[in-house]
């Protein structure tokens, strides 16, 4: 889910009174069929959250031991203990991602401007360009953008995997912000230009704090993704203390067995964070996700 | 109105730099590097190999499966994941109680690192102490404990049934944007007409969805074409090559192999048959077909 194809949409357009067909009341099969919905998608984490907080003899039984007894932190503690490496790479991930996402709110959020507020030549080609590009399996850049790097000496640097993540999701981010930022009145921004403020200024004052919700869509999104990323992670990032969380805890297990009472507990550990993005957010993240899609 | 602006461009100029340097760039160099020979760049000691590559991939089996298994993996999944996702998007485009949780269901799996995702199925799928294996020999479907990950063709279709599980709820997210633009006063008029529930999905509610189900369904057509993460931390491409995809095949050309050129060309082709696909479901979308 890289990627955002289609044509724009007015963000704002959830603000609609609610139909009729929406209040009609519910029947029991279709709360019936909501539960099973809730269930089947919580139900993976709930098991790896059980796993986590049962200790080794529990998790390595025959038959399964459904609930854990006794329950236990001793998991976790023992990350900190024994393999604080995989806080490190939590620590890594979060690095990575929140300067990522100020990154690509910075760059793209100036040329959404630009392109959607401006008229200039060539404009429509410059936008249709970047879609394009971004339609190239990341995987297209790993054999390049692994050899610029080591000729750069950025392999294993955080500048490095910041400029990758950048790179890979600033079209997104152009392209959904573009669309929000088509909703600010024009009004407003005439009266500034007739009072002689310059576009950057215009940008900065007016446009940017006009268009927070969008803005804040944006920025969770992208934070997803770069948190998410894995095949640049993997690539740029080969050093054991500079992994990030996906890829740290991914290669974790090593050759021989699987520790997934550690693997466990370190996912639940990462995958917190985007627990409560989606939870807390998730007005935000449906809006920039379909204003970034539909039509 | 809009301005003519001479800053306009120069506003672009950090964005453009960052795409030409990670993504245009790089591109280009793989392009180059898939006609190469012996070369990991287009500076130093290029050498031309003509089609060579591309030839050597055709006549490669491994490559071939890998081919075959991401068409397979990708044409079963996309039409599940749609009609999952038309079924979850009717749901949430209703108003009840507790609306906020199955939202929350439905952007869950999507914001999940796929990578993590396939590590937490893949406990799950464990043959020797697995929660499916003990739900189902506790329920007395199985006997023995099944060997899902590790057995042909099991171990596929555990694959897709995680891509299933993961994306549906994404394409529902976006087939939702395309029911909220269809009018309600067409539903007020079909129960005027004292229209079903069914032909009123069929006849109304289907039709005025296209354009969303057509959007949907290329973008889950491109991702699904280039599944990398899945295979790599569900199967590690396994048992023998039977879940190893286009991408977990290139990724291993380049830096298990360490052949460039060989692992480039296997992108490049990956790339063309997703073009491909692209520009055919574009001009559907262009002619309003299907």
């Amino acid at each position: 889910m890289t990627l955002f194809g289609g044509s724009a949409t007015a963000p704002e357009r959830d603000r609609r009174t609610p139909r009729s067909r929406r209040r009609k009341p519910v029947s029991l099969g279709f709360y019936i069929v909501a539960a099973i919905t809730v269930v089947v998608s919580f139900f993976p984490t709930a098991w790896i959250f059980l796993t986590s907080i049962k200790t080794e003899a529990d998790i390595y039984a025959w038959p399964v031991q459904y609930l854990p007894d006794p329950a236990t932190l001793e998991n976790y503690l023992n990350i900190l203990r024994e393999t604080p490496e995989l806080l490190g790479y939590i620590l890594n991930s979060f690095i990575v991602a929140t300067t990522t996402t100020f990154v690509i709110l910075a760059c793209g959020g100036l040329a959404a401007y630009s392109l959607g507020r401006l008229t200039y030549r060539g404009r429509n080609l410059i936008l249709i360009l970047i879609l394009a590009v971004s339609m190239f399996p990341p995987l297209a850049l790993l054999p390049s953008l692994f050899n610029m790097f080591l000729e750069l000496g950025m392999i294993n640097t955080y500048s490095g995997l910041i400029i990758g993540h950048a790179g890979l999701y600033t079209p997104i981010a152009v392209w959904i912000l573009t669309n929000f930022f088509k909703t600010v009145p024009y009004e407003i921004e005439d009266a500034a230009r007739v009072d002689g403020a310059s576009s950057l200024r215009i940008f900065w004052s007016i446009i940017l704090p006009l268009s927070a919700p969008g803005l804040i869509s944006t920025g969770l999104i992208v934070f997803i993704f770069s948190w998410n990323e894995f095949p640049l992670s993997l690539v740029l990032m080969s050093d054991n203390f500079m992994r990030t969380a996906p890829v740290g805890i991914s290669l974790f297990p090593g050759e021989y067995s699987f520790p997934w009472e550690i693997i466990t507990a370190a996912t639940m550990l990462t995958i917190l964070p985007i627990l409560v993005i989606s939870g807390v957010f998730q007005d935000r993240l449906i809006g920039g996700l379909t204003a970034g899609s539909g039509k | 109105m809009k301005y003519a602006n001479r800053a306009g461009p120069s506003f672009l100029a950090p964005a453009l730099l960052i795409i030409a340097f990670v993504l245009l760039f790089p591109i280009f160099q793989t392009i180059v590097l898939s006609f190469g020979r012996n070369s990991t760049s287009i500076f130093i000691g290029y050498e031309f190999a003509g089609l060579a590559n591309y030839q050597r991939l055709l006549n490669t089996p491994r490559f071939i499966t890998s081919l075959n298994n991401t068409i397979l993996f990708t044409a079963v999944t996309v039409p599940i994941e749609l009609l999952v996702g038309i079924g979850l998007a009717l749901i949430l485009d209703r108003n009840f109680r507790g609306k906020g949780l199955v939202r929350m269901a439905a952007l869950f799996p999507w914001a999940l690192p796929t990578a993590l995702n396939a590590l937490m199925w893949r406990w799950m799928f464990n043959t020797e102490f697995g929660l499916f294996n003990s739900m189902l020999s506790d329920i007395g479907l199985i006997a023995e404990r099944i060997n899902w990950l590790g057995a042909i063709p099991s171990a596929m279709h555990v694959m897709m049934f995680v891509s299933i599980w993961k994306t549906s709820s994404f394409m529902a997210l976006l087939l939702l944007a395309g029911l909220q633009t269809i009018p309600d006063d067409l539903y007020e008029a079909g129960s005027v007409d004292g229209t079903t529930r069914l032909s009123e999905f069929r006849f109304i509610t289907l039709p005025l969805l296209k354009p969303a189900i057509l959007v949907s369904v290329l973008l889950r057509t491109m991702d699904a074409m280039r599944a990398f993460e899945l295979p790599f931390n569900l199967t590690d491409g396994g048992p023998l090559t039977s879940t190893e995809t286009l991408s977990l095949y290139a990724y291993r050309a380049i830096f298990q192999y360490v052949n460039f050129n060989l692992g480039s060309s296997a992108i490049l082709i990956q790339f063309i048959i997703i073009m491909t696909i692209s520009v055919f479901y574009i001009l559907m979308i262009r002619r309003g077909d299907l």
